[in-house]
């Protein structure tokens, strides 16, 4: 075993990723120099609002997972470090935070705006208030209360997160001087569930064996969804990417040609690990689900374009009840015919990673689901020990071959 | 013949076995910086204390973490190769212990040996025989004799810091504040044995538990282990070879099939 590699590959569509993140970077550029406020978010931020009101949202996180895949994160971290950030703490938070004391002189435009939800990830509003401490630029926190029950995508609390996304509209509009136009916003809305209707649709396809649709792609392919939602040019990107996949279906055609593995992969990929994928793949294992890829795949109703977005808000990611999430694990067990599950525990994300264990026991047990846990970090390479993991990853696959 | 090999992070280590399975010779030494110059080595001395030569080989699997670099026909992991080497000696083992110069981990095997889970240590010494390397050359004792010193302390002293470079300046405050040397080696060996146990909880400790690898030859650690684990561990002659072992296993096996994976 691993003597052996086997053909892997990403979609052609995938291959457009790289160029397409770098576009809409530097279109934040040109659009700051027109005049055009540039917020930065947190990624669970609804972007329909923003696009709507004429305001461009970039995320700081993507910018993390960008300068870690392509290896000058270091200049960053090290930066927020030298000011006294502990390297303890989230890498996209010193990635930004670095990225703001050195003087912003990258790809990623001073912000005119901070906004950020509390949804999914407890760091996100005191990284937000650092960064508004740091540049003084005017803050925006809205509060997704957690959710328990389905019932309260429904009831008051959507009520309370609805009042505050006309908050956020009502400040826009005093701060920037801009009109919010409720029948832009409603063709946004359109255009939005569309791409995600198509995304998901996409990601139906990897039930089939051989797997047409990989882990690389997954990752990548995400980008739109989560800064572009409500645009054209992300539901292009999907219903190209969806012709594709549908192509490799019709024809048999896996990301690997000899399919032995199909495995779960549970966290956020490692971005300056990121071939770690293809070691998988030359040994003949294909990452076929991720709760990470449909994190931001959320249905829209245009006929009720505030209450579904801010439904998307509170539903998003990490911010539903711990139960409601092990209910889509043990459905994509069988749906997507897994054998394996990999857990990364990310020192970054310790929402994500605390409750790791409770569903790979739940797996284990009751689906006799076999799972592999390493840790790392999504962005800092040096909280990353190569060849033990590579060690870890050997074994699992040489267990679930013996299985 | 049959031959495995296990470049170690500190020792590589060569087994040869007959197609009955028994162990006809092996070798221990140090793996230096070269696992080709190093498994070389192993194999030679494996080859002459047994009188054979190269050409009796059938098979061999690498395995250890220097174990792409070995010529081999195939490589394994350690996890399977010390499940397969154990439950050849013990059958009626289920947990194994294994630390190593870089890694510890503990697996849980079933009655025909195949693995039912395992754990490791994560890219840090502590807990590993480099963490006892570091501290025996900071106290200026040879490792050999940790376990003599190790049964001499009366009343071990607490280490509380799992990390190696955090545990070294304890050690120094510890030995400057004039606690007894002995003293101070039966901490270590209890702060590695506790996070060991800590790590190995997680798959439990069904019985028979096997202590391997090389830090299982150091009796004051197998003592502070046991205490921890409450219960005393079957202990292989040579707990050292046991993964290389594991991988001349492996070597029949791979050789019998058509189609070498």
């Amino acid at each position: 075993m691993g003597l052996q590699r086997k053909k892997s590959h990403v979609l052609q569509t995938t291959k457009k990723i790289g160029e397409l993140i770098m576009a809409y970077f530097s279109k934040a550029s040109d659009a700051k120099a027109q005049g055009k406020p540039v917020a930065w978010i947190t990624v669970f931020t609804p972007v329909e609002l923003l696009h709507a009101l004429d305001i461009y949202p970039i995320a700081p996180e993507h910018f993390g997972a960008m300068c870690s895949a392509r290896g000058f994160i270091l200049d960053y971290l090290e930066e927020a470090e030298r000011g006294g950030y502990s390297e303890n703490l989230c890498s996209y938070s010193r990635c930004s935070l670095g990225y703001v004391l050195s003087g912003m002189k990258g790809i990623m435009p001073s912000p005119d705006i901070l906004i950020t939800f509390r949804n999914s990830c407890d760091v996100y509003v005191k990284w937000w208030q650092s960064l508004h401490m740091h540049l003084g630029t005017p803050l925006f926190v809205g509060e997704a209360p957690y959710v328990l029950t389905l019932d309260d995508l429904d009831n008051y609390v959507l009520d309370y997160v609805v009042k505050q996304l006309e908050q956020l509209v009502e400040m826009a509009e005093e701060k920037f001087g801009l009109k919010f136009d409720m029948e832009k916003l409603v063709e946004i809305v359109k255009l939005s569930d569309k791409a995600s209707e198509l995304w998901l649709e996409t990601l139906e396809l990897r039930r089939f064996r051989p797997c047409p649709l990989g882990g690389r792609d997954s990752a990548s392919d995400i980008f739109p969804l989560v800064v572009m939602q409500g645009t054209e040019e992300a539901v292009k990107f999907y219903e190209e990417l969806l012709r594709e996949v549908k192509e490799k279906v019709s024809r048999e055609e896996g990301v690997i040609e000899n399919e032995r593995f199909r495995l779960l992969f549970d966290g956020i990929w490692l971005w300056h690990a990121f071939d770690l994928i293809k070691y998988f793949e030359n040994k003949g294992a294909v990452f076929v689900y991720e709760p990470y890829s449909d994190a931001w795949a959320y249905r829209l109703d245009a006929s009720k374009p505030l209450e579904s977005i801010a439904r998307k808000v509170l539903a998003m990611g990490l911010n539903v009840d711990i139960d409601l999430r092990i209910e889509r694990f043990v459905e994509s067990i069988k749906e997507f015919q897994i054998d394996g599950a990999v857990l990364f525990s990310n020192r970054s994300c310790k929402t994500w990673s605390t409750p790791q264990l409770v569903t790979a026991d739940i797996l284990n047990k009751n689906f006799n689901v076999p799972y592999l846990l390493f840790e790392a970090d999504m962005a800092d390479p040096r909280q990353y020990a190569e060849a033990q993991i590579k060690n870890r990853i050997d074994a699992f696959l040489e267990v679930l071959g013996e299985s | 013949m049959y031959v495995g090999i296990d470049a170690g992070a500190s020792a590589t280590k060569a087994a040869i076995i007959n197609k009955e399975r028994e162990i006809v010779s092996y070798s221990i030494v140090p793996s230096g910086i070269n696992f080709k110059i190093s498994s070389e080595k192993a194999l030679r001395k494996a080859l002459e204390t047994s009188h054979l030569s190269l050409k009796d080989i059938l098979y061999t699997v690498s395995t250890g973490y220097g174990r792409a670099l070995v010529n081999a026909k195939a490589t394994s992991s350690e996890i399977i190769c010390a499940s397969r080497g154990v439950h050849k000696l013990f059958p009626s083992i289920r947990t194994i212990i294994d630390v190593g110069g870089q890694d510890s981990k503990a697996i849980r095997i079933d009655e025909d040996g195949r693995v039912l889970n395992f754990v490791m240590n994560d890219k840090c010494a502590a807990g590993t025989g480099r963490f006892l390397e570091v501290m025996s050359n900071i106290l200026g004792k040879p490792i050999s004799d940790l376990s003599i010193l190790h049964f001499k302390s009366s009343k071990p002293v607490k280490i509380s810091s799992t990390c190696t470079v955090f545990a070294e300046s304890e050690v120094i405050s510890h030995v400057s504040k004039g606690s007894e040397i002995e003293d101070v080696i039966a901490g270590l060996h209890q702060a590695i044995a506790e996070r060991i146990y800590n790590m190995s909880s997680r798959i439990g400790f069904e019985k028979d538990v096997a202590f391997t690898g090389g830090v299982a030859k150091n009796q004051g650690f197998v003592d502070a282990l046991s205490k921890k684990i409450g219960s005393n561990p079957i202990l292989p002659e040579e707990p050292q070879i046991i993964c290389a072992l594991g991988a001349a296993l492996a070597a029949i096996k791979k050789h019998k099939e058509p189609q070498p994976f």
